[in-house]
């Protein structure tokens, strides 16, 4: 009984803190930036090279410390879970798709990162006409080929569920993979409200492989390691990793990108916390991730695209350009919700 | 008798110290926010999830597949548990060090090696079709997902019941054998009543793992299919609510039934098991060499270490010869290893070194803490008769059962301010680890306690003992051997905790588990290199870190 009452206690005074806290603009504290340490909350596949980070601690003499908790999606309901009380300056990682649940939670103090001017319109607009958060760089998930296995490239989606492609593609589960909502975004842009859901049932009829993650989908199932399935859902960079990564080195990567139609952008940006302790570092290093030498060395450690136009990027990138047009779509969270309950319905009952 | 059970309580406060705010404020503080999200109840969530009968097929599913999880470990794990008590063969403690080793293997880790053994391209495969056989496709499907519960729980089974059975006095079977009682009879009469303590102990801590077992079944159980549903336990079904932060109302509501089949399901035990408990004079170990064994125990021998070598051993040696060969060419390259090592100038690099010492820090932590919690939550147990006992056994048992994704969205929702602002603190991941450690500490311990003939310590008692010097003097040196068994296993499954440290750590103390998961979830020959060598680097680690505690037995505490 004690333990209970104490327990109301406890959470009505977190709700009066989080409720007395939401005053003024929504501005971010306009301070210097000062102070001992920055720390950066993202998710587990963020990167950068130790180069381009030394630099800005060097610049303000701060050490920055990243913590690393779970994939984008857990990494914004952390935020969410702690907005107003942060645990972190600065959150790199919210995109698109997660952004209104976060803005909804006030998560952030907005403010205008210096280059932000310079990010092409297109990709500013997708969080809005706020300048809560600066998107930093942008990426498709489309499917990749093993090209091992000689197959001609599927040209649209609605050739997946032809009798030929039974059985061979693995794609990853939207509820838990951001690759998979990604994907399941891209089929709802295509197919419109009502013709999406046939789709997938004729998926599952055609023997599609449902994983609950990318990994387990690239590493198991894709015929390129593991698996026997040549077709798999992963992003428009993989084969760039492929080539990067081989060891010995090869003249061309082993997978091939295939565009079915329109793919979803997202769009990853970073903001600072409301409440954050440093507010002045965390928009000075906001502002370094848009500089030329973070932009530049995004795709080696992210393999993203960088959202400054004509930055510098590394030969092998090419491999990594590839002719996408973005899928028009409105992202609205109770929507995904839908999507991700009706797909959810379909694929898994 | 009553002082007997007052007594009894006070042991439990090591326990209810790591019980209370490590689990059940985080806990508490997830179900508030998720059942009562707008400070009031919201019945219709409540409705819906229990009215849905899908969720209600989850839970038939979740029961079914643990029952035939523990009884197939049972099955494989009792005659492997003779051989391991009886019978004093070469290399012994190296193989059940290596039976005990996939308790700390990552899931994705196991999923590869299963699939490199039984998937579609598999050696299985490979061999069917150099017989002409068939090929099957046995991934995806209940069988794959009950030998990967055997694969990780029959080693619990082993520890166990072969600890007891070594000390079992030989006295009384050779007299059931002289009174005219068949080999059989004397097993089934006189044997099995003596192990039953330790055999249901284990079963059920190899039910309750299987039952709230979620990576095996998300990643082996992949597009599988079983009776109309899919291959979900609840915890899966909690998983995919609770990562979306909309669903935590249901998310919430599941992890409730979880908890309290859980609760009832050990609860029943205890109760079943405090009646059937069998006391015993227990004696020195009596392994015979193997020279010394018949015909029958080297038949025995030979087929325990088949089951074991191809449940086990297989999906281990898949593990490092893909370890050896990814990037090879074909041939065996050592270059994974050598890639582990190489600075990357990234800040994603986890040194590998780096990442050994703070799993061993993390795990011998936890181990003493479990030790210590576990030890005299079992003597809490034992000592107390009264009728709640069962419940409080059964609660202490709990965080076992409890999601890693809640309990780490519980601590940083929970230790948030003030001066227990411990987010980003190595300490939140000794806790966690300490407080699913202790309870394998618990049941080992307390199979033996309760096997202890009351009049043992009684007659201490009588001779003026006090009860901190009948425990120190007589019960702990009886028990301490399952204590080592039950070390074994905290410190394993520390060594493996993965769901709430991806939450709670940083890098500067990333464990060995998270270096294999951040290495897994990128593309490329290298990182899938760098993922299995440091899965090697985990097995070997934690080989060594299980025979050195197997020394620790026979340097510091005296067999009796």
């Amino acid at each position: 009984m004690r333990a209970k009452s104490i327990l109301v206690a406890f959470v009505a005074t977190a709700l009066l803190l989080a409720a007395c806290s939401r005053d003024d603009d929504g501005a971010c504290p306009d301070e210097s930036p000062t102070g001992d340490t920055l720390i950066v909350l993202t998710h587990d596949s963020f990167d950068a090279t130790d180069e381009v980070i030394a630099a800005f601690e060097q610049q303000h003499g701060v050490t920055v410390t990243f913590l690393q908790g779970g994939d984008a999606n857990q990494v914004v309901n952390r935020a969410i879970l702690s907005a107003g009380n942060p645990e972190a300056d600065v959150l790199f990682g919210v995109d698109n798709l997660s952004y209104q649940r976060a803005d909804d939670a006030d998560v952030f103090c907005s403010f205008t990162a210096s280059r932000r001017g310079e990010i092409p319109g297109d990709i500013r607009d997708q969080f809005g006409d706020t300048k809560t958060v600066t998107p930093t760089d942008f990426g498709y998930v489309n499917l990749n080929l093993d090209r091992a296995a000689g197959l001609p490239a599927p040209t649209s989606f609605e050739e997946l569920t032809d009798e030929s492609w039974r059985g061979k593609l693995v794609v990853e589960d939207p509820a838990t993979s951001s690759p998979g909502l990604q994907f399941l975004a891209s089929t709802v842009a295509h197919f419109g409200d009502g013709d999406w859901q046939d789709f997938w049932r004729d998926l599952r009829a055609n023997d599609v492989m449902v994983t609950d993650g990318w990994s387990d989908a690239y590493y198991t199932h894709f015929s390129h390691w593991g698996g026997d399935r040549p077709l798999v859902v992963s992003y428009t960079t993989s084969p760039a990793a492929e080539f990067f990564f081989a060891d010995p080195p090869v003249d061309e990567p082993p997978t091939s990108n295939v565009i079915p139609g329109p793919l979803f952008r997202q769009v990853e940006a970073a903001g600072v916390l409301r409440g954050a302790e440093h507010p002045g570092l965390a928009r000075a290093f906001i502002d370094h991730m848009l500089s030329n030498a973070f932009q530049s060395q995004i795709p080696s450690t992210m393999f993203v695209y960088p959202v400054i136009p004509d930055v510098e990027t590394p030969d092998w990138w090419q491999w990594a350009n590839v002719d996408v047009e973005a899928a028009e779509i409105d992202v609205d969270q109770d929507e995904i919700d839908g999507w991700i309950r009706e797909w959810t319905e379909i694929m898994r009952r | 008798m009553q002082r007997r059970s007052t007594t009894g309580w006070r042991w439990a406060i090591p326990a209810l110290a790591l019980v209370v705010p490590f689990l059940l404020w985080p806990l508490a503080a997830m179900f508030w926010r998720g059942v009562v999200p707008d400070g009031s109840l919201s019945s219709s969530v409540v409705v819906d999830v229990l009215g849905d009968r899908f969720y209600w097929g989850r839970l038939a599913f979740t029961t079914g597949q643990a029952l035939a999880s523990t009884v197939l470990a049972l099955a494989i794990g009792i005659p492997a548990a003779y051989v391991f008590a009886l019978i004093r063969f070469p290399g012994r403690a190296l193989a059940k060090a290596l039976v005990t080793a996939p308790f700390v293997m990552p899931t994705l880790v196991v999923a590869l090696a299963f699939s490199q053994l039984l998937g579609p391209r598999g050696w299985l495969n490979d061999l069917l079709a150099s017989f002409g056989l068939a090929r099957v496709d046995a991934l995806g499907t209940i069988w794959v997902i009950l030998l990967a519960h055997a694969f990780y729980n029959v080693s619990i089974v082993i520890r166990l019941v072969s600890g007891v059975w070594a000390n079992l006095d030989a006295q009384t079977e050779e007299a059931a054998r002289l009174l005219g009682a068949g080999r059989w009879a004397t097993f089934r009469h006189v044997t099995l009543p003596a192990l039953s303590p330790a055999i249901a102990s284990a079963a059920a801590l190899v039910f309750t793992f299987a039952f709230t077992s979620f990576g095996v079944v998300l990643v082996l159980g992949a597009g599988g299919r079983f009776m109309g549903g899919p291959l979900d336990t609840l915890e899966v079904s909690i998983y995919r609510l609770a990562t979306r932060l909309v669903e935590l109302p249901a998310a919430s509501i599941l992890a409730l039934v979880q908890l309290g089949t859980t609760l009832a399901a050990l609860t029943l035990y205890s109760s079943l098991q405090r009646r059937a408990a069998v006391t015993q004079a227990l004696r020195t170990d009596r392994a015979k060499p193997f020279a010394a064994t018949s015909m029958a125990e080297r038949g025995l021998m030979i087929a325990v270490a088949a089951t074991l070598g191809l449940l086990v051993l297989a999906p281990i040696a898949a593990l490092i010869h893909g370890a050896f060969t990814i990037g090879g060419d074909g041939a065996l390259t050592g270059a994974n290893f050598t890639r582990l090592f190489e600075e990357t100038g990234r800040v994603s690099y986890i040194e590998p070194l780096n990442a050994v010492r703070w799993s061993l820090t993390f795990a011998v932590g936890a181990t003493l803490i479990a030790v210590i919690v576990g030890t005299a939550a079992a003597t809490a147990i034992a000592r107390s008769t009264g009728r709640l006992t069962p419940l409080l056994d059964g609660a202490l048992m709990l965080p076992l059962a409890v999601p890693a994704v809640v309990l780490g969205f519980g601590y940083l929702t929970t230790f948030n301010r003030g001066w227990y602002d411990l987010r980003g603190s190595a300490w939140l991941v000794l806790a966690a680890h300490a407080l699913i450690a202790y309870p394998f500490v618990l049941r080992a311990v307390l199979a033996v306690l309760r096997g202890i003939d009351p009049r043992v310590p009684e007659a201490a008692r009588m001779l003026g003992a006090s009860p901190w010097r009948v425990w120190r003097l007589v019960e702990l040196p009886i028990a301490s051997r399952a204590l080592l068994a039950g070390a074994v296993f905290a410190l394993a499954i520390s060594l493996g905790e993965f769901g709430a440290t991806l939450l709670l750590r940083r890098q500067e103390f990333a464990t060995m588990p998270i270096a294999i998961f951040e290495a897994l979830g990128r593309p490329g020959e290298a990182n899938l290199g760098r993922a299995l060598a440091m899965s090697v680097v985990l097995l070997v680690v934690t080989t060594s870190s299980f025979l050195a505690i197997e020394r620790l037995r026979y340097r510091d505490v005296s067999p009796f």
